[in-house]
């Protein structure tokens, strides 16, 4: 029984999660730059403009990358925070703190590059006949209250299951609101079936760019919650015994 | 000692509740009077013409609804955890999950209802045509269960806090919005001449899963918050 649960407990220490990002970080950012200047310049100047988009289309390359990345957050604090109730691993919870203004962040940006895609293509910066922008709108707002929360509760215990708690509930909100807003004649293109034809509508040259965009945002996402929960543990763990050695080191 | 059964123990929270409510009168009539105050603001904000409340009706009243039930869910819990008593509730043996469903049947009771009661009046005045008024009421009824007790689990996650008025509608907003689409959605269907039994049946399927799940939340949410 020990045995199999040790990898567990061992991935929730924050010390064997520090040492294992070092080493993982510089092969994560490496390919994570390749990609996404690979997918960057292919979008931005190989792909052939849309035959009805034209070269609006080269901002969905970015966008949809962005929005699927978007999506993950509710989902992942879900089940960090219920590690966190669970369990009581503290790493999960570090994970969980940093992934809230970071999916802020990843929600507003797929608001901003939809609108400006939409500015060109749909005529407007904003729809609210649209069920994917007001949804995602208040995925927007639902991640504003989960850090707002966590600020305003003075217990770092307390706020970290009162916020794991929220983003349970939040994650299940989510998705009926997803599937509500949907009832609304929605203007948004339901997903272009995917060609293997060169030359035609969404054919590879396209699918292959987003393809890439979409692993390479991804990365982008890992990359920066790792750096952002390796803080937070310098931070947490500031009496540990290690922490104190490797702060003499860098000196 | 004395072990009183769940039953009793529910009644007996339920008849406490209301007991209090009716004691502080300003409970029950502040959402009250807030929900009727700003309804008559849309026609002097919007447009006095009938024929352009008539389309707004609906919406105006349900949103007022909300914002009236936003009001109330202030006073839910804060008082019980000023005197303590939110604290025996945990220490009881009875299972909180009944508890927390007696106090929000209570809160609703109290708070809910005396809305929805007026709110044909104030349909009426809004030009609502008749067809629209049961549809109104039927949903009013499915719905506003439903945001309260969402509203309670916010409620209590925040309790104790000073400032929790814009957490609590950062929370509860975007959670009210399925009930709102589908509310407002079930008048304007039966407006148009359709059945709006879909769209309730859909509010009803959501106060089934609130009720079930909704308090065993805002159970485990009191436990954080109070440990």
């Amino acid at each position: 029984m020990a045995g199999r649960w040790q990898w567990f407990h061992r991935l929730g220490s924050p010390k064997w999660f520090y040492e294992k990002t070092t080493r993982w970080l510089p092969w994560l950012i490496g390919v994570m730059a390749l990609l996404l200047a690979v997918g960057i310049v292919w979008a931005l100047l190989f792909l052939p403009p849309d035959y009805q988009q034209g070269h609006t289309s080269r901002i969905l390359v970015v966008h949809v990358a962005v929005a699927g990345a978007s999506l993950s957050f509710f989902p992942l604090m879900a089940v960090a925070g219920t590690v966190t109730l669970v369990w009581r691993i503290k790493l999960a919870d570090m994970v969980a703190k940093n992934a809230a203004p970071l999916g802020a962040w990843f929600t507003f940006l797929t608001l901003a590059t939809g609108s400006i895609w939409g500015s060109v293509s749909w005529g407007t910066w904003w729809e609210w006949t649209d069920s994917r922008l007001v949804s995602m709108l208040f995925q927007f707002f639902l991640l504003l209250g989960v850090i707002s929360l966590r600020t305003a509760i003075e217990s770092a215990e307390t706020a970290a299951r009162a916020c794991a708690l929220l983003s349970i509930v939040g994650c299940i909100n989510v998705v009926i609101i997803k599937y509500s807003v949907a009832w609304w004649n929605t203007l948004h293109q339901p997903p272009s079936p995917i060609s293997m034809e060169v030359g035609s509508p969404n054919g590879p040259e396209f699918w292959v760019a987003t393809a890439i965009m979409i692993v390479g945002v991804y990365l982008f996402l890992a990359v920066s919650l790792i750096l952002a929960t390796r803080n937070e543990i310098l931070e947490r763990e500031n009496k540990a015994q290690w922490v104190r050695e490797l702060a003499l080191r860098s000196r | 000692m004395i072990r009183a059964s769940v039953g009793a123990a529910f009644r007996a929270t339920l008849k406490r509740d209301l007991l209090i409510s009716v004691k502080r009168r300003n409970d029950i009539l502040n959402p009250f009077m807030f929900f009727i105050i700003v309804v008559t603001l849309f026609p002097i904000g919007i447009s006095p013409e009938s024929a352009m409340l008539r389309q707004l009706a609906a919406g105006v009243v349900w949103i007022s609804v909300l914002l009236a039930s936003m009001l109330a869910m202030d006073s839910l819990y804060r008082s019980d955890y000023e005197d303590g008593s939110l604290e025996q509730l945990l220490l009881s043996s009875q299972p909180l999950y009944l508890l927390v469903f007696a106090k929000n049947i209570a809160h609703w009771l109290v708070s809910g209802l005396p809305v929805i009661l007026v709110s044909p009046l104030l349909a009426y005045m809004l030009s609502l045509p008749a067809d629209g008024y049961l549809t109104l009421v039927a949903s009013l009824l499915l719905g506003t269960p439903v945001v309260g007790m969402l509203g309670s689990i916010a409620v209590a996650l925040t309790v104790g806090l000073g400032s929790r008025g814009l957490i609590l509608a950062v929370i509860t907003v975007p959670m009210s919005v399925p009930v709102l689409i589908f509310g407002t959605l079930a008048v304007q269907n039966s407006l148009a001449g359709g059945s709006p039994l879909g769209y309730l049946a859909l509010l009803g399927a959501m106060l089934a899963a609130a009720v079930s799940l909704a308090p065993v939340a805002t159970a485990a949410a009191l436990r954080i918050t109070l440990n």
